[in-house]
């Protein structure tokens, strides 16, 4: 097992150079940098840009330096903790990331929340009671939620709420508290603004979740132990956690490697519609104006997440399923 | 010969103390007002005398619009005036002599807004330590400052007056001055002096650099130096009101300038708003956000076709929804490509009766009907009525729909039609002209649409290809796009005093002859010398202009300028005027019920000078705010 762990980290060396490398091609593929798309952006608002300040700002970040310089010199940064310089917010990566990390944190956790809250129940009861009526009713609901376009549903419940609660439209909490220091009455404002989007964003979700609980839960319930265990007169609630809903969960286990980044990132396409101060927009923007240190090393930053939840769903699957940590180990 | 432009004199009424200065001004953390006020404040001209306080909210689309404040602040060296004079704004006093020697007087006892004295000493700074320092200015002095290469002399003559002489004419200088990105000859020294080289003490500065982890100490100045991107709370200004959050941050919060400059004619300080509030959001949430009624003046990132939104919200959200007339001489230009690549269509669109078969060939009343609710003005490419320098047939030229006419020339110049309807080229292929655009809005594509079936009329094919900003221009650039759509003219308000730049080769900017552009951008270095005699002859001009001294030999220079432009369809104009959707709080008071929202001149609502907007919190204000505006049809 030791011996797994071990060349489990090492191996996720290569991969993260490989991904760097990779992040940094792209971001370099289209044609100019941040400066020229600065430029024409000015110039489509009718501005005028300072050419030579421009030209003296290239310089400046070694933009007319070889792309391989200026990837070790990325690279290199990254290593001590130092994410770059974003040419957009004229500050530190570290600085405008930071300050939306919170903020994306508490919409996806309270999302995830959300989803398992409301998912797993429903999941459940519509495996139990196959084909009832509540069971269709359920199943429609899920594949409605699944088939909704989440950008549309976000606008039509920020209209909606706006017309009928007033709740300011976009944004996490009313404009007066955004620059605030947290208070009873912020916390209040971000919890009356944040179930939209955590319904939006969710019921995707929460629908493939549903889905997904209820074809695993469906395939143990016919099995062999749960008819003996019933037959002996094993409690029926008892007997379904007990057994058969912990051989379903094993795919949401090995879902967490996937989950980690999400939370970092949430939902960029939302994210943008609602206007969160998450970092999916930042993220969108940044690539979209070529600000290639805030991209490339926020993208890395999530590279970096992935590898590490892979990682521990991995473990947590070994340590919850017998069958796998011995195959594991066989393996190796 | 000697212009003196001045300021008026100041009101003969006493100096009132703003009330949220009250309490600091009692236990001493601010001077009283008198010594906050320069001796010989300017004195708004304002519609109506307004109460100080209450705070305005308006929307941005991103942190780098922090800049905004300047442009609407609107504190200049000299202005312009709603009317597009120019005066002396921070300035008491002006002196001009010949467009070559220019007497700058201060106002005395005028302060920066931490107090401290602004002074001569801050353009010397700027001039000597900032401008022709070679680490924090590589290039030297501003091209605006260059006229034939050359920069001025520069003297201090008092405390509060400064001397730019040069050998040359300038008449670029004055309206650098009062653009909306002014040129900034000035700079608070006394806070700038503690990260400058020359005047710092090295190991401490250092340091400095080292925290803000930028590369050297010029660096550091320049970020620091923040004056038009408008990012840094801690320098000093001479705005209406200062940026106070650190960025970043996605709410921005500007607070009244204890030292501002102007006062109305009963005495109180301006700006009468205590707080400007910008938060941000996705510029293409932002119609729908002012519909909610989140912004109290908004303009900027709303579009005409989000009127009809906006107005089924004013009593919901208690807003007025204004148009105002937008200034660039068309909305959307085509603009066949002079440097193209391809031999056969350059000779074809450097052909004056190409260019005018194609421009007659376009439906403008159509375009007009169809997109804007024939509310625009057609016409082409080229000053609006406003503009005291129009004459009607510089608009018309041209301009008229006549596809016999366009057929007729068509046919002179030998482009016989396919058994398909379509003409041919020289060479046998058929006359299909792609016309990119920067896929920014679908209201090209709109345009297109209308131009391609009134072509085909003519037996040309139009296809549309829009692209992504940068891509476009550089393709055009480069003589790969063969004709492009984008807005017209930018300046269509010019008076004889601006630079006429847009209508002769200048900049590779200028999408109808990059390449010319290029060469006289570069001096020759880049690009290639203009092809044709129209072009030269524009570019002859607009170097008279430069070197003209008075407003008589302006005007002649624009006239012929305008003329020739008008003859030979350099670029084909659809419909101008279009009117912009200004959403303003039911409540604010003073701001024009028309106006013009441009950039240059105009800095959008700078030249109306928002230091003298104010919110009326009485209760006859509801009364008076419902008398609903209506959309004004075109002369």
């Amino acid at each position: 097992m030791l011996s797994y762990l071990v060349h489990r980290i090492l191996i996720m060396i290569p991969t993260l150079i490989a991904i760097s490398i990779v992040i940094f091609t792209i971001i370099n593929l289209p044609p100019g940098d941040y400066f020229s798309t600065y430029i024409a952006e000015l110039q489509g608002s009718g501005e005028a840009a300072d050419l030579a300040k421009i030209n003296f700002l290239k310089a400046q970040y070694g933009f007319d330096r070889p792309l391989w310089e200026q990837y070790l010199f990325w690279v290199g940064g990254l290593l001590h903790g130092d994410m770059g310089y974003s040419f957009a917010y004229n500050l530190p990566v570290n600085q405008v990331v930071g300050d939306r990390l919170l903020m994306t944190f508490i919409v996806s956790f309270t999302t995830i929340l959300f989803t398992y809250v409301v998912a797993f129940p429903i999941g459940v009861y519509s495996a139990t009671h196959q084909y009832s009526w509540a069971d269709h009713v359920l199943t429609l609901l899920g594949f409605l939620g699944l088939a909704t376009p989440s950008f549309l549903l976000a606008l039509v419940l920020l209209y909606l709420a706006n017309v009928y609660f007033g709740i300011s439209i976009g944004g996490l909490m009313d404009p007066k508290y955004v620059d605030q220091p947290w208070s009873f009455g912020k916390a209040l404002s971000v919890a009356a603004h944040l179930w939209i989007p955590v319904v939006v964003i969710g019921t995707a979700g929460t629908a493939s979740m549903i889905r997904r609980l209820r074809a695993n839960l469906l395939d143990e319930l016919q099995k062999q132990y749960v008819v003996t265990a019933r037959a002996k007169g094993l409690h029926p609630l008892k007997l379904l956690f007990k057994y058969p809903l912990r051989m379903a969960l094993n795919p949401f286990i090995s879902d967490i490697g996937s989950l980690l980044p999400h939370v970092i990132s949430g939902a960029a396409i939302v994210s943008v519609v609602m206007s969160l101060p998450t970092t999916g927009p930042m993220l969108l923007d940044a690539l979209r104006s070529q600000d290639m240190y805030l991209a490339g090393s926020f993208l890395m930053f999530m590279a970096f997440l992935t590898v590490i939840g892979v990682f521990i769903s991995d473990l947590a699957l070994a340590v919850l399923d017998p069958r796998i940590r011995l195959q594991a180990g066989r393996r190796l | 010969m000697t212009v003196a432009l001045v300021a008026p004199d100041r009101a003969s009424a006493e100096l009132q103390e703003t009330p949220i200065f009250r309490d600091d001004v009692s236990n001493g953390k601010l001077p009283k007002v008198e010594q906050r006020v320069p001796e010989d404040p300017a004195v708004a001209e304002l519609e109506t005398i307004g109460i100080p306080g209450g705070e305005l909210r308006m929307l941005i689309g991103g942190p780098k619009d922090t800049r905004m404040m300047v442009v609407y602040g609107y504190a200049r060296l000299v202005g312009y005036t709603p009317s597009l004079e120019l005066v002396p704004d921070i300035l008491k006093l002006i002196e001009v002599e010949a467009n070559r020697i220019f007497t700058l007087h201060l106002r005395k006892g005028h302060k920066w807004s931490d107090g401290q004295p602004f002074t001569a000493e801050d353009f010397r700074y700027w001039f000597e330590d900032v401008a022709q320092n070679k680490h924090l200015s590589p290039l030297g002095l501003p091209i605006s400052m260059l006229p034939q290469g050359k920069g001025p002399g520069f003297e201090v003559l008092s405390e509060t007056a400064v001397r730019y002489s040069w050998t040359r004419p300038n008449p670029l200088f004055l309206p650098d001055l009062a653009g909306p990105s002014p040129l900034y000859i000035y700079r608070p020294s006394h806070y700038l002096k503690q990260f400058h080289e020359k005047y710092a003490d090295k190991a401490a500065l250092d340091v400095l650099v080292k925290q803000a982890t930028q590369r050297n100490w010029a660096a550091f100045h320049n970020k620091l130096d923040a004056m038009y991107r408008n990012d840094n709370p801690d320098l000093p200004s001479l705005e209406p009101w200062i940026l106070k959050t650190r960025p970043p941050s996605d709410r921005f919060i500007f607070e009244k300038n204890p030292y501002y400059y102007r006062i109305d004619k009963e005495g109180n300080q301006l700006p009468y708003l205590d707080r400007v509030i910008l938060s941000i959001a996705d510029s293409k949430i932002i119609p729908a956000k002012t519909g909610a009624g989140e912004s109290d003046l908004q303009a900027r990132y709303l579009r005409f076709d989000n009127y009809t939104f906006l107005k089924a919200g004013e009593e919901r959200n208690h807003y007025r929804v204004r148009l105002w007339r937008t200034g660039p001489g068309s909305q959307l230009a085509l603009y066949p490509n002079l440097n193209v690549n391809d031999e056969i269509w350059r000779g074809l669109v450097r052909d004056l009766r190409f260019r005018r078969a194609l421009s007659l060939a376009v439906d403008r009343h159509e375009i007009n009907q169809v997109i804007y609710f024939g509310l625009a003005i057609e016409g082409q490419n080229t000053l609006l009525p406003q503009s005291p320098l129009y004459e009607p047939r510089y608009r018309s030229a041209w301009a008229r729909s006549d596809a016999n006419e366009a057929n007729r020339l068509l046919d002179l110049i030998g482009l016989v039609k396919g058994s398909d309807g379509i003409r041919q080229l020289p060479d046998g292929r058929p006359l299909e002209i792609i016309v990119e655009n920067s896929g920014e809005s679908t209201e090209q594509s709109d345009v297109l649409e209308l131009i391609r079936d009134s072509w085909r009329r003519i037996g040309i094919k139009l296809f549309a290809k829009p692209s992504q900003l940068t891509l476009f221009r550089r393709r055009v650039f480069s003589g790969e796009t063969l004709m492009s759509i984008d807005k017209g003219i930018e300046n269509g308000l010019a008076t004889a005093a601006m630079p006429p730049w847009e209508f002769a080769p200048t900049t590779q900017q200028q999408l109808e002859w990059p390449k010319w552009g290029q060469y006289y951008e570069t001096k020759g270095a880049a690009g290639e010398p203009p092809g044709l005699p129209s072009a030269i002859r524009l570019k002859e001009l607009y170097e008279e202009w430069l070197a003209a001294v008075s407003e008589e030999e302006h005007t002649r220079i624009w006239r012929d300028m305008l003329q020739i432009w008008a003859d030979e369809v350099f670029s084909i104009g659809t419909v101008a005027g279009v009117l912009q959707p200004v959403v303003v709080n039911a409540k604010l008071r003073n701001v024009p019920e028309q106006g013009i929202y441009n950039w240059d001149p105009g800095a959008y609502f700078g030249i109306y000078k928002p230091d003298g907007f104010w919110i009326d919190l009485s209760e006859a204000s509801e009364k008076s705010a419902s008398a609903v505006t209506q959309p004004t049809k075109p002369r």
